[in-house]
């Protein structure tokens, strides 16, 4: 066996794993965890170090923070982020350090500023900013313009900062340009700056800012640490008021490529709020789909270069890395689905790679100010408080028992997988259907969400190599046919439907005349498995969901022809989707496909012919909508029915002998899939535990007075 | 009486594997065994004609093979099959050609005088598709092989098999007879756990060539001289770097042959 992080001999993947050199540190091959939020910040220190360390034991070569503030005036709080305040902070940090050293791995730091854009809700200090613009991005927030005096002082905040992150043995110092955040990068953009001193007007002024920055912390830190910009080469503004690959990120590459070791460059959108084009969800953005633009800007540097782009495949690494786009494979998702993918990848084992699907409900938790999940990576952010490896089983205490998991969806599978691989002696996965995935079968044929399939996908290899588990395809147990079965265990994951008779949040109530067995009312089901048709002429979606199924049935919709009315009570369309950075790509798309989206109305009556409805807070606004079919997408039911008839037949499942009934996932509670796969995570890593059905305690990270 | 259906347990090699030291098979380590999917269908067809009625026999499974072999048979218990026989002796040499199984097989069936043998129309490790029809040799019975269609009464049996270029012929044979399954006759049956649990109780015989009044040195068997890889022929050039480069070197390569 090689070590940690060591080259192999040959094969076609090499050449990823090459040291590189970047400035005084040596990197132990070419995979770069850039910064990632969301973390845990300083106030979570032993999450944060242990999340972080297990990409390091994964075989990154260099691990990161996520944005970590400089100073209290670039406050995120209630945001999960960094800090570097003062030493304690540092401290804190200093942790994660030590453990990503211990795996052999380089740790680095995101020094971070962002001007207007951070609310300072808890230190409640004006930010400054270089022109007196309020955010697009957090409402009602401004910034005051600095002085000149006050910019020296602001590098002054960088240079203090860097210096507490190096005390604390960080080897790679990142200075955050990019996502319209840092402000090194408003500096250079007109659309930010738009002072008339020295520190404004030309470029060469713009530019001032982050080079006097530069050579400042390049004289307090030497040689003893990596000083690297993270830089959005492109920010898709209009003309000449932000980046451009070949115009102001070539120059500013150009003229400050001396002073510094590594350039990370990436694609952002216009405003903070759409840094979906850096973290671009796979509906929109496909892996590698930075490089066109940063392949632009990279003759302009003589030093390496990284890029992110969800790689996912070796071989898309392989060729970017060959063609010179990029010296590093920049990865912050896909070491999230799968810390271990450089292991993976050098071991020759890369069907075992949990790729990542590219939904964002990572970076949903951030959006959300929680910690970080992940829908194919149970175990992510769970590494400290319940000491999860994504990679370590312990044999199961009741390893010897035989266990029936019904319905193969997210849940069902995860938690067939990790009971396999904990040992049981027989797992048995059922479902009615003829194949794996349970919804997932279906939604993955929606526009857009085919690299959601990589949840089924991963699971289907991985279950196919263990002897120990068997998926049994189209079978439907009644509770009678469960009790006969001869499992000790039995988890009940069979899922849920989506209501039939308009049943929803907004009204508590169904909607009259919504009936799925009429001609003219549809349920997704019937449009993506049941072949139901839509009758001819217009269709109206209602959506009081929020997040992708209206939204997506609409795409679709449209995309055959159908003239489509998107209608919901919520303010916006796909209010769930801003989480996931997919909301503005959403609307945008939707409006260019012709959809007309009626935001903050309620469906009162569908009949055949006419929907009827008004406006959210007037009722008296009445609003008719001439369709021939609607489709109703707004709730799911738990399909509840099987669990609850086992349930209350203590004495059946004494007498089959059934030690222990369980239900996971949306059979439970309909949620997003992460949540699912983590609730069969979570039952199979405590299935021995003394109640499995009730998750273990964990650590929190709190001051006990 | 007897419905007998004759099993193997065939070999699934990794995708990644060794030959054995002695070049005869793949390293025993990447190899797993299980109950031959054709076989399967054989022992779903006979569960499915007592559960119609059709005939009301104890089900009794056979194989030749070493004790890597039992799970197959347990696999089939667990599907429903009665009890089962395995025929083994560690003289036997542990790849068995088909005329050398039938004959052993044969000799089994002779005891118990079945009222109808089946057996999958192949294995998938060793694909001769003879065992079955050398069976029905050795017991003088009439026989059909690759059947995709079966109905069974008290003197005779109907099949339908299927030919090349999409006919179909349809037989009748006087029962006792011999008949070889193809996948698609039926869709298995996938054990429960209890049933799995269950085959663990149920009878599995064993028995070797000498009981059976078989010298295993009368056994028709073909000799192995090795397994290998066979060497590549025509060399394959692998073309690396950048999708330009690699389209020039492709027109290159193509006007090079078909130049030459």
């Amino acid at each position: 066996m090689m070590t940690r992080g060591e080259a192999p001999a040959d094969g076609p993947y090499a050449v990823l794993f090459e040291p590189v050199e970047v400035g005084p540190v040596t990197l132990r091959n070419r995979f770069y965890a850039t910064p990632q939020c969301s973390g845990f910040g300083a106030d979570r220190p032993h999450a944060q170090a242990y999340h972080r360390a297990m990409k390091a034991a994964g075989g990154f070569a260099v691990v990161h923070t996520e944005w970590c503030a400089i100073h209290p005036e670039a406050d995120e709080w209630p945001a999960v982020t960094g800090r570097l305040w003062d030493e304690d902070d540092a401290r804190n940090l200093g942790l994660m350090v030590e453990m990503v050293h211990a795996e052999g791995a380089l740790a680095g730091v995101q020094l971070g500023f962002n001007g207007a854009h951070s609310e300072n809700l808890e230190t409640r200090r004006p930010a400054r900013g270089i022109t007196q613009v309020p955010s697009n991005t957090f409402h009602f927030h401004s910034c005051y313009e600095m002085t000149e005096a006050e910019i020296v002082e602001l590098q002054g905040f960088y240079v203090e900062a860097a210096l507490r992150a190096r005390e604390v043995g960080f080897d790679v110092i990142n200075v955050c340009a990019n996502e319209n955040a840092g402000i090194p990068l408003q500096f250079l953009m007109r659309a930010y700056n738009r002072r008339d001193d020295r520190y404004g007007g030309p470029f060469e002024n713009r530019a001032r800012f982050l080079l006097e920055l530069l050579e400042r912390l390049r004289g307090a830190l030497g040689d003893s640490c990596a000083l690297t910009v993270r830089l959005a080469v492109e920010t898709h503004h209009d003309g000449d008021l932000g980046m451009r690959p070949e115009h102001e990120a070539r120059r500013v590459i150009e003229m400050a490529d001396d002073l510094v070791d590594l350039w990370d460059l990436e694609v952002t959108g216009r405003s903070m709020a759409e840094w979906g084009e850096s973290a671009g969800p796979s509906r929109f953005h496909r892996e590698g789909y930075q490089l066109a633009a940063v392949e632009k800007a990279r003759s302009a540097t003589a030093k390496p270069v990284v890029n992110v782009g969800r790689f996912v495949h070796p071989e898309a690494m392989v060729d970017a890395v060959r063609r010179g786009v990029i010296d590093l494979v920049g990865m912050a998702r896909p070491g999230i689905a799968d810390p271990f993918l450089p292991t993976k990848i050098r071991e020759n084992r890369v069907d075992e790679i949990r790729e990542c699907i590219g939904c964002n409900i990572c970076i949903s938790r951030y959006e959300q100010k929680a910690t970080i999940v992940c829908t194919q990576n149970a175990t992510i952010g769970e590494e400290y408080r319940r000491g999860w490896n994504p990679e370590r089983f312990e044999p199961a205490a009741d390893a010897d028992r035989d266990v029936l998991v019904i319905g193969a969806g997210p849940a069902g599978m995860e938690c067939a997988l990790v009971l396999a691989r904990r040992g049981m002696r027989r797992v048995h996965l059922v479902d009615r259907e003829r194949e794996l995935g349970g919804h997932l079968r279906w939604v993955t044929q929606l526009p857009g969400l085919g690299e959601w399939a990589r949840v089924v996908d991963y699971r289907k290899i991985a279950l196919a190599k263990l002897r120990n588990a068997t998926f049994v395809p189209g079978t439907e147990l009644s509770a009678a046919d469960v009790l006969e079965y001869g499992a000790e265990l039995v988890v009940v994951a069979n899922g849920s439907s989506w209501a039939r008779d308009g049943l929803n949040g907004f009204d508590h109530a169904p909607i009259r005349g919504a009936d799925a067995s009429l001609p003219h009312v549809l349920v997704p089901e019937q449009v993506m498995v049941e072949g139901k048709p839509v009758p001819d002429g217009p269709v109206l979606v209602y959506d009081c969901e929020g997040y992708y199924m209206a939204a997506s049935l609409a795409e679709r919709l449209a995309r055959e022809g159908r003239e489509v009315t998107f209608v919901t009570p919520f303010a916006e369309v796909a209010p769930y989707m801003d989480y996931t950075l997919e909301a503005i790509g959403m609307n945008r798309l939707l409006r260019g496909l012709g959809v007309a989206l009626v935001p903050q109305h309620r469906v009162a009556e569908v009949a055949a012919g006419a929907v009827r409805g008004h406006h959210v807070h007037d009722e008296a606004a009445d609003v008719e909508w001439p369709v021939a079919a609607t489709v109703l997408c707004t709730q799911r039911v738990s399909d509840a029915h099987l669990f609850r008839t086992l349930e209350a037949d203590p004495e059946g499942l004494e007498q089959a002998g059934i030690e222990g009934l369980y239900r996971i996932g949306d059979c439970f509670v309909p949620r997003i899939a992460a949540e699912s796969v983590f609730e069969g995570h979570r039952l199979g890593r405590e299935i021995d535990s003394p109640d499995p059905s009730e998750p273990l305690g964990f650590p929190r990270e709190r001051l006990l007075v | 009486m007897t419905v007998l259906v004759a099993i193997k347990a065939v070999a699934t090699v990794d995708e990644e594997f060794e030959l054995a030291d002695d070049g005869l098979d793949v390293a025993p380590e990447f190899v797993e065994r299980e109950l031959n999917e054709w076989d399967s269908y054989a022992v779903e067809a006979a569960l499915r004609l007592r559960e119609s009625g059709a005939l009301d026999e104890e089900i009794v499974l056979v194989t030749v093979g070493d004790e890597d072999a039992e799970e197959a048979l347990r696999a089939g218990l667990a599907m429903g099959a009665d009890r089962a026989v395995r025929v083994w002796d560690d003289s036997l040499p542990g790849v068995l050609g088909p005329l050398a199984a039938a004959r052993l097989l044969a000799a089994v069936a002779a005891e118990m005088s079945p009222s109808l043998v089946l057996c999958g129309a192949q294995s998938a490790d060793a694909a001769y598709g003879a065992t079955g029809v050398a069976l029905a040799a050795y017991l003088k019975l009439p026989h059909a092989a690759v059947v995709r269609e079966l109905s069974y009464s008290a003197d005779a049996i109907e099949v339908t098999r299927e030919l090349e270029g999409g006919l179909l012929q349809r037989l009748r044979l006087r029962t006792p007879a011999v008949l070889t399954v193809q996948t698609g006759i039926n869709e298995p049956r996938y054990a429960t756990l209890r049933a799995i649990k269950q085959a663990e109780a149920k009878e599995l015989d064993l028995t070797d060539p000498a009981s059976l009044g078989v010298a295993i040195g009368d056994l028709p068997e073909a000799v192995l001289d090795r397994v290998y890889v066979p060497a590549v022929e025509g060399a394959a050039e692998m073309l690396e770097g950048t999708p330009d480069e690699v389209a020039a070197r492709i027109a290159e390569v193509v006007e090079r042959e078909m130049a030459a």
